[in-house]
């Protein structure tokens, strides 16, 4: 048996040391009996004056030799060696995405992985190094080049399922690079292969896959959303279920408020297929809804998923302008919003427009703008809002963006502006109707934080208040810059970044997670009215809160708040927005092809997949666990006859009582 | 056999100072050895004797000698110079033969009692020797108050000191200091030799109590000796609790309260019943020499109540009746 350490068998010099301990003469208690003849005419066995009649007698000398024979054989590490299958530079990739926490491999596909990733290795030769690469939504390297198991076991291990789509692509790019450091390299990639291939990557080493996962029994929910009627009284809620199986089946959806079951609904699924559910009539103080599928798939993921409720507050836009009916007109039929109206001339610091949601400068700009959301109409100067540049008479519009949604049910085929102002493009917005020449007629972003609009045009110097589009494109405006100035209303992909706006006045942002942790943001620029969030990866709802705000109140919700006055609006109070999955691909776990993998690798010199060469060390299989659990047993064994005076007395008793037990109910 | 109430007994009604020492007991007398209760008690008992003794005086035993008391015992044909008062004239007018009436002479007993002083009786817990004393007290006192001669011995180093004999329940007092008296020998004693000594001072058959702890390599030949002397032996042989199941563990040097020997032992539990279960076989052992040998043997502890040895454990072995 070979050792890695043998030089620790000189270990086994303890064991002289050991009898020698036991044949040293005792240091002995004296006591005084008021004879020795019973001892020494009855008791010669209990005597143990010569040592090599002491040493026959002791079971607790041979445990002890044995234990020092053991912790030698222990330090020594011994092992037994057998030839490797893998190569001496080994890149283990591990796939964290959601469709690895299904359950059809007890306990999941990501522990079956690991288990299997760690069963490989032991294939590795002695001295081989480990890289792992945890392929979740931004793949990382969580070992590098190490010989230490320790550490790659403690790295496998900390790998976690995210419920978001992994990018294999990347990580089997980065492995490659990790790979192609050493010559005798191979990449293990442990996954279920629920993903479509990457097809233009070629891998600098051969590809192994450990596949895991059985089955594709999953329905999910893949769309979820709360929209307020026009009325504003009623909310109607939309759910999308999909059923990844073959098989048809019948799943109960719920529909949870607040944390009160609200309704129930069975739905059937056809094969590969998805159903709809509308729910309407949810109540007015329900703020957070949550769905839920009640059945019993392999990923659990995808069977819950939440929305915000919008609040329902009075929008308070101020119209600084000479007068404009249409717009007016237009501003009036949008549903919870007041209008407030104020010339030109006497707009000032008197106005206070902070306590507005919107303000709208029609054909007027002021010296300072406003640090809330703006709608700039026919800017008549250069400002931070645009640079002027001229004017544009009769401009033919361009083609817009076909999935714009502020022109969603906006036909502006039929529009004729008769004078436009000529604006450059700021960079921080985005054109939204073009003309014929790439002039933006309209355009949106976040100035500095601010959301922004700018209407190159005044509406009375086009038809567009002759038509229908025009109070739609109104109330879209308005929705998109009062709508950016909050949380995101619609749901969050998981591990993707949210731009959250810091209210004036508030130094930071704290988040709370759906785990109830925290974690505190600040502007990435001192002064700056955004601040970014990245960790997204939680599924569930985040609340955002204003930090350094005096009135702000952490433990109140923006929609309780919103509930409480609709006039009563706080733009201190915490926001919410949800995170879902919401990934057909990922709910779709049904196993993919390992060989399209394995094809990415490319074929090693030696020929086939992990075969490297012939000068590879062999594997070693480490013989320590089996002779530490034999020297703990040993030691405990040891334990027993040091003690066994006090384990003859339990038994005794326990025998003593049980024997009573049955005497006492018998008769006399 | 109910008796009337003695002397000593009497002073044992006497009312005692309360919280003090017993009014009626000698300053000479060990106080934690008796008290009043006790002592009435011990006035109804009376040594058994198993045949009939051979005394000095006239007493209320019958003897192996014919003599001149009331109770028939056989005929003989008459001899010269035999007492005519004897003859059974009777018999002669029916028979004429001259035959001589025996009766029965009632003799005085002598009850001795050895008690082992040696230092090894000092040890334990109970105090053997304390319990040695009591016992040794309570039979000599039922004796004394039966009109019995007592004599006590003790023993030590090799030789047997013996008090004057004591008559009468009166002399309960002096039979009490005599034990008090009696402190354990320094260095080893020798069993036999002082029980040798002793027996060449006993005079006539009668009733020899040893009691002792029987620790000494001479034990049995001191039983077969006191066996030999033909009286009715009893031996009461005390060992401590504590000697019949030692507490003690672990690596011992055990040192010899009399010899100042030592011995070397590693105990454990298990070493602790085979020790015991061998002591007990070494009991069974006297015992068996002492039925051999016609010897009342009765193995005590020392924590054993001396009501309950004198009332039950005594009775029960016909020691005492």
């Amino acid at each position: 048996m070979p050792f890695a350490a043998p030089l620790a068998l000189l270990g086994l010099a303890f064991l002289p040391l050991v009898v020698a301990f036991w044949m040293l003469k005792l240091r002995r208690t004296e006591r005084t009996v008021s004879s020795t003849l019973l001892w020494q005419r009855f008791g010669e066995d209990l005597q143990a004056n010569a040592p090599w009649q002491r040493l026959r007698r002791s079971f607790l000398l041979v445990l002890q030799l044995l234990l020092v024979i053991l912790l030698a054989l222990l330090a020594a590490q011994p092992f037994v060696e057998r030839p490797a299958t893998l190569a001496r530079d080994l890149v283990v990739v591990i796939d964290a995405s959601a469709s690895m926490a299904a359950t059809d491999v007890a306990p999941s596909r990501l522990d079956a992985a690991r288990e299997l990733a760690l069963e490989a290795l032991r294939n590795l030769p002695a001295g081989g190094r480990v890289s792992v690469v945890a392929a979740g939504a931004t793949p990382r390297v969580v070992a590098n080049a190490t010989s230490d198991m320790g550490r790659v076991h403690a790295a496998l291990a900390g790998i976690a399922a995210t419920p978001a789509t992994a990018d294999m692509g990347e990580a089997l790019a980065l492995a490659s690079a990790l790979a192609a450091r050493a010559g005798d390299a191979q990449v293990l990639v442990a996954t279920d292969a629920a993903f479509t291939p990457p097809t233009d990557l070629e891998v600098a080493a051969p590809v192994t896959v450990l596949q895991v996962g059985r089955e594709r029994r999953n329905q999910a929910l893949v769309a979820f959303a709360v929209r307020s009627a026009p009325t504003a009284v009623t909310r109607s809620v939309f759910i999308s279920v999909a059923n990844m199986d073959l098989e048809p089946t019948t799943e109960r959806v719920e529909l949870w408020g607040d944390g009160r079951l609200l309704e129930a609904r069975d739905l059937f699924l056809d094969p590969l297929s998805r159903a709809d559910v509308g729910i309407d009539d949810v109540p007015l103080d329900v703020r957070v809804l949550e769905a839920r599928l009640a059945g019993d798939d392999q990923l659990a993921l995808d069977d819950r998923a939440w929305a915000v409720v919008p609040p329902d507050r009075l929008l308070r836009i101020l119209l600084v302008s000479e007068g404009d009916p249409y717009l007016e007109a237009a501003l009036s039929f949008l549903p919870s919003a007041e209008l407030y109206g104020v010339k030109p001339a006497d707009y000032g610091v008197g106005t206070k427009p902070e306590l507005f949601d919107l303000v709208i400068f029609d054909a007027a700009l002021p010296a300072a703008l406003p640090r809330v959301p703006t709608l700039a109409i026919a800017p008549p100067r250069t400002s931070a809002l645009g640079t002027v540049t001229g004017s544009l008479v009769d401009p033919a519009l361009g083609r817009p963006a076909p999935d714009e949604p502020l022109l969603r049910y906006v036909d502006l085929t039929t529009l004729h502006v008769a004078e436009a102002t000529r604006l450059s493009l700021p960079d921080w917005a985005r054109t939204v109707v073009p003309t014929v020449a790439g002039d933006p007629l309209l355009y949106t972003g976040a100035r500095d934080g601010v959301a922004t609009g700018v209407l190159a045009f005044e509406p009375r110097r086009s038809d567009l208040p002759l038509q229908v589009a025009f109070p739609i494109l109104v109330s879209n405006l308005v929705g998109e810059l009062v709508g950016a100035s909050r949380a995101p209303t619609t749901a969050v992909a998981p591990g993707s970044l949210v731009s959250l706006p810091i209210p004036s006045g508030a130094a930071g942002l704290r988040v709370t997670r759906p785990d109830g942790t925290t974690l505190d943001l600040a502007p990435a620029v001192t002064g700056g009215a955004t601040a970014t969030f990245a960790s997204t990866e939680q599924l569930g709802i985040y609340t955002v809160a204003p930090l350094g705000l005096a009135d702000a109140s952490p433990t109140t919700t923006a929609a309780g708040s919103a509930s409480a006055s609709p006039d009563a609006v706080d733009p201190s109070a915490p926001v919410q927005f949800a995170v879902d999955l919401f990934d057909v691909g990922e709910s779709t776990i049904a196993p993919g092809s390992a060989a399209a993998l394995e094809r990415l690798g490319s074929v090693a010199a030696g020929g086939g997949a992990g075969g490297g060469g012939d000068g590879r060390p062999p594997a070693r299989d480490n013989l320590w666990i089996p002779l530490a659990a034999l020297a703990l047993a040993f030691i405990a064994l040891e334990a027993v006859v040091f003690q066994r005076d006090a384990l003859v007395r339990i038994r005794r008793r326990l025998g003593r009582g049980l024997g009573r037990r049955p005497a006492a109910g018998a008769p006399a | 056999m109910e008796r009337e109430t003695t002397e000593a007994g009497s002073a044992a009604a006497a009312a005692r100072p309360p919280g003090g020492r017993p009014a009626f007991l000698p300053s000479d007398v060990d106080p934690t050895v008796f008290d009043e209760d006790f002592l009435r008690r011990l006035e109804r008992l009376a040594v058994l004797v198993k045949r009939p003794v051979r005394g000095g005086l006239k007493g209320g035993r019958r003897s192996v000698r014919r003599g001149q008391s009331v109770e028939f015992a056989d005929y003989r044909d008459y001899s010269l110079g035999d007492d005519l008062r004897q003859l059974d004239w009777n018999v002669y007018a029916r028979l004429e033969k001259l035959l001589v009436k025996l009766f029965i002479e009632e003799e005085d007993l002598t009850v001795t009692l050895l008690v082992d002083g040696s230092a090894s009786m000092a040890h334990g817990s109970p105090d053997k020797l304390v319990f040695a004393k009591r016992a040794a007290a309570a039979l000599g006192y039922i004796a004394l108050a039966a009109e019995d001669r007592v004599v006590l011995t003790s023993l030590g180093g090799r030789a047997a000191r013996r008090r004057a004999a004591l008559r009468g329940s009166g002399r309960a007092f002096r039979l009490l200091a005599d034990l008090s008296a009696i402190e354990p020998a320094a260095g080893a004693t020798d069993l036999a030799a002082a029980c040798r000594h002793a027996l060449a001072q006993v005079t006539g058959r009668g009733v020899i109590v040893l009691v002792s702890d029987l620790l000494d390599p001479g034990a049995e030949r001191a039983l077969r000796d006191l066996a030999g002397t033909g009286a009715d032996v009893i031996v009461l042989h005390v060992l401590a609790p504590d000697e019949l199941n030692p507490t003690l563990d672990g690596d011992l040097r055990l040192v010899d309260a009399e010899t100042g020997a030592t011995v070397d032992v590693t105990l454990d539990l298990a070493a602790r019943e085979r020790y015991t279960e061998r002591v007990e076989a070494w009991q069974a052992e006297l015992g068996a020499l002492a039925a051999k040998r016609r010897i009342a043997y009765v193995p005590l502890t020392s924590d054993v109540p001396l009501a309950d040895l004198v009332f039950a454990e005594l009775r029960r072995r016909r020691v005492v009746g």
